[in-house]
């Protein structure tokens, strides 16, 4: 019966394998060379200074091959040679010297061996990883996509394993500076040993996001990461829904993200809420988001340029919101229904004045070449200088020309993908706020929304908020446990105050709060917190750090639950319940 | 105000000045170094240690040991006056002085990096 290996031990020896196997020859060699030298070294007569004959002693011998050998060469030591001495010195000394270099060359040859650079680069690789403490996530594949949800990931603060078959990638993934830890492996993620040595085994291993090129490569590593490691988290983006189907059936715990059905959501969120979709930028903290800046794009016919996967669900989304939609496209597929109305051909200036670009309200330009997308967006303007441009930038390095382009709205699959991924992991709590903010499909629920947007405003303000969750956790919540312990109730209002005034709040609002099953959306100030609870906060990045400590200190929080400074030491304890003292601070709010 | 504070603010601070009180002066002259006040500064110091004990904080922690160092110098420094004193022939010579002097010097500083965590930490709650 044949034994499999175990998982993870084989690494170190292999390493020392190809080592010993290597060197077994130029090992040989060079003891063969040292005991035949010694030998005779021992057998030729010496004629000390007195003239007495005697011979070389074992240690005489190697300490003269020792210092000669190495090219040191000291002289005749202990006493001038005979002739028949230095004739055996030049045979020893020219031998050896040619087993050293023969054994030299070998280790060379084999640090600049590729498979033992590989298997040292795996060891150390597996090494480092194992001394990750704080949860981290697995992403295979650093591509567009995977270099965005690294960058976040480690900005939130969250430890990355990534793995990718090029070493071009690799490389550029450990050059760049990350503020968490980001260790990287030059590997086939398809290879199960591969993810355990990422850390898939270890129990802080949060989630495992596969990105790679190839399909089917993803659908290996989600069914390898299932079954290995049922608690972490599976993440992956797939476009073609036979995939879809069979990544499914995996069961709980496995995310699917279709980069292109997300797209097509935002561009859905875009025209028919734009005020969801402002917070939405704002909370993924893009450039220059703020909650009052609210574009609105004009109501009346579309143009569509693309009707491959991605047109075909900007489709489906833009007749959600009851628009009128003109596709040109210059490819349909043959096997698929076309939308009424289609143009098959280029989207040239003929094919676009067709499509009555002259009236239309805005432009949707969706190909999956940029130049096209671009040259598409000029001849568009050309013709209608007030149209409404939102441009598709497939590749991240084409950035300042479509920056210089001036669309209304530049979309890139893959960042909008890393965004939908990337608040899945740090804030798995947001979807459900979204999926509440939103009356149906198509429309949000207006008065909550406006309620949501009013309080972050007033509350948070600003660009680049932070958004955070507050998981109950043993040692994160100890304080606070103690403290409920002793028979006081914890609300968000009094965790929310500012230690350093407890009259006032800190820049931060509790979006969510999910205490067991039951989740709360934008949850009363009043309602008081159990250890435990799962909080969703949005706040400043002041806010987070102050709230941070607050929660692993118990002397803070025990002054903004209860209003008073507790005594420290041992002796100052004694002394107040001795004498009973009360000290006041000036105005204390009610709670 | 803060009753706790105030007695915890005082002992740190009285610490520090018995402490550079006993250490300013001539290092190897004896008349500038008074026995009584060495006494008077490991008293306090001492208090000072226990009243930091049981806090369960991060700066608690550092003034405690800031304080055990503090301690532990100021007693070596004492240690050192009683041998040169009653167990050698020579007496209170000036390298044993000097010696008492610099060990307290060492406390000083200990001292000093107490009551800047101090004030500092008072700074940040800012109430």
């Amino acid at each position: 019966m044949a034994v499999a290996p175990k998982s993870s031990a084989p690494k170190s020896s292999r390493v020392t394998f190809i080592i010993l196997r290597h060197m077994r020859r130029p090992i040989l060699v060079l003891i063969t060379v040292y005991a035949v030298s010694m030998v005779g070294w021992t057998l030729i007569p010496v004629i000390d200074e007195d003239g007495k004959r005697s011979t070389l002693s074992f240690f005489h011998a190697f300490y003269f091959l020792t210092y000669t050998v190495t090219t040191t060469g000291f002289g005749e030591l202990p006493s001038a040679f005979t002739e028949a001495q230095r004739m055996w010195g030049i045979v020893s000394l020219y031998a050896g010297v040619i087993a050293w270099f023969y054994a030299l060359g070998s280790i060379v040859g084999l640090v600049q061996n590729p498979d033992f650079r590989q298997a040292m680069a795996e060891r150390q690789f597996a090494k480092r990883v194992a001394r990750v403490t704080e949860p981290f996530v697995i992403v295979c594949g650093y591509g567009n996509t995977g270099a965005l949800l690294t960058r976040g990931l480690s900005e939130a603060g969250m430890s990355v394993v990534v793995i990718d078959s090029e070493d071009r990638r690799i490389r550029t993934a450990i050059l760049r500076e990350y503020r968490s830890e980001v260790f990287g492996l030059c590997a086939d993620a398809r290879v199960p040993e591969h993810l355990t040595e990422a850390g898939l085994l270890k129990a802080n291993c949060r989630a495992v996001v596969a990105l790679t090129q190839d399909e089917e490569v993803n659908l290996k590593i989600a069914v390898t990461a299932r079954l290995l490691n049922p608690a972490a988290w599976v993440v992956t983006q797939s476009t073609s829904e036979v995939y879809e189907e069979t990544l499914a059936t995996l069961g709980e715990n496995v995310h699917i993200i279709d980069p292109f059905q997300t797209y097509a959501k935002y561009l859905g969120a875009i025209i028919g809420s734009p005020a969801l979709h402002t917070l939405n930028q704002w909370l993924a903290g893009t450039e220059g988001a703020t909650l009052d800046h609210v574009i609105e794009p004009p109501h009346g016919t579309w143009i569509l340029c693309g009707y491959g996967r991605m047109g075909r669900w900007l489709h489906e989304a833009l007749e959600l919101q009851d628009i009128e939609v003109v596709v040109i496209e210059p490819h349909p597929d043959p096997a698929r229904e076309r939308p009424a109305g289609m143009i098959v051909g280029r989207a040239n200036q003929a094919n676009l004045l067709k499509a009555g670009i002259e009236r239309a309200a805005g432009i949707v330009v969706a190909t999956d070449h940029d130049s096209d997308n671009l040259s598409i967006l000029l001849n568009a303007r050309a013709l209608n200088p007030e149209i409404f441009c939102v441009v598709r930038q497939n590749k991240y390095r084409n950035q300042i020309v479509f920056q210089a382009a001036e669309a209304d709205f530049i979309m890139m699959p893959s960042l909008t993908g890393a965004r939908r991924m990337l608040f899945l992991l740090i804030a798995p709590l947001l979807k459900t706020l979204f999926e509440s903010l939103r009356a149906t499909e198509a429309a949000p629920d207006d008065r909550r929304l406006a309620e949501t947007i009013g309080r972050l405003e007033a509350t948070v303000g600003g660009s680049q908020p932070r958004i955070w969750t507050v998981e109950g956790g043993e040692t994160a919540c100890a304080a606070m446990r103690r403290i409920v312990d002793e028979g006081h109730v914890v609300t968000l209002d009094l965790l929310l105050r500012d230690p350093a005034e407890r009259t006032r709040h800190l820049a931060c609002v509790p979006l969510v709060l999910k205490s067991g099953e039951q989740v709360e959306i934008l949850p009363d100030l009043g309602r008081p917190v159990r250890p435990g609870d799962q909080i969703l906060f949005c706040g400043s990045p002041q806010a987070y750090r102050l709230l941070d400590a607050t929660l692993h200190n118990d002397y803070t929080l025990r002054y903004l639950i209860t209003g008073r400074d507790e005594p420290r030491g041992w002796v100052m304890q004694w002394l107040s319940r001795r004498y009973g003292w009360e000290e006041s601070h000036g105005p204390v709010a009610e709670a | 105000m803060n009753l706790e504070k105030v007695i915890f603010g005082f002992f740190i601070v009285l610490a520090l000045t018995l402490n550079f009180g006993f250490f300013i002066g001539d290092i190897d002259n004896p008349d500038h170094h008074d026995v009584v006040e060495l006494f008077l500064a490991i008293v306090v110091n001492l208090i000072a240690t226990g009243l930091k004990l049981g806090d369960r904080s991060h700066i608690g922690a550092i003034l405690l040991a800031t304080s055990l160092v503090a301690n532990l110098q100021l007693i070596g420094a004492a240690v050192v006056w009683a041998i040169a004193v009653h167990v050698s022939e020579a007496g209170m010579t000036p390298s044993a002085m000097a010696a008492i002097v610099s060990l307290a010097g060492g406390a000083l500083v200990a001292n000093i990096i107490s009551v800047t965590i101090l004030v500092a930490e008072t700074l940040m709650m800012r109430r």
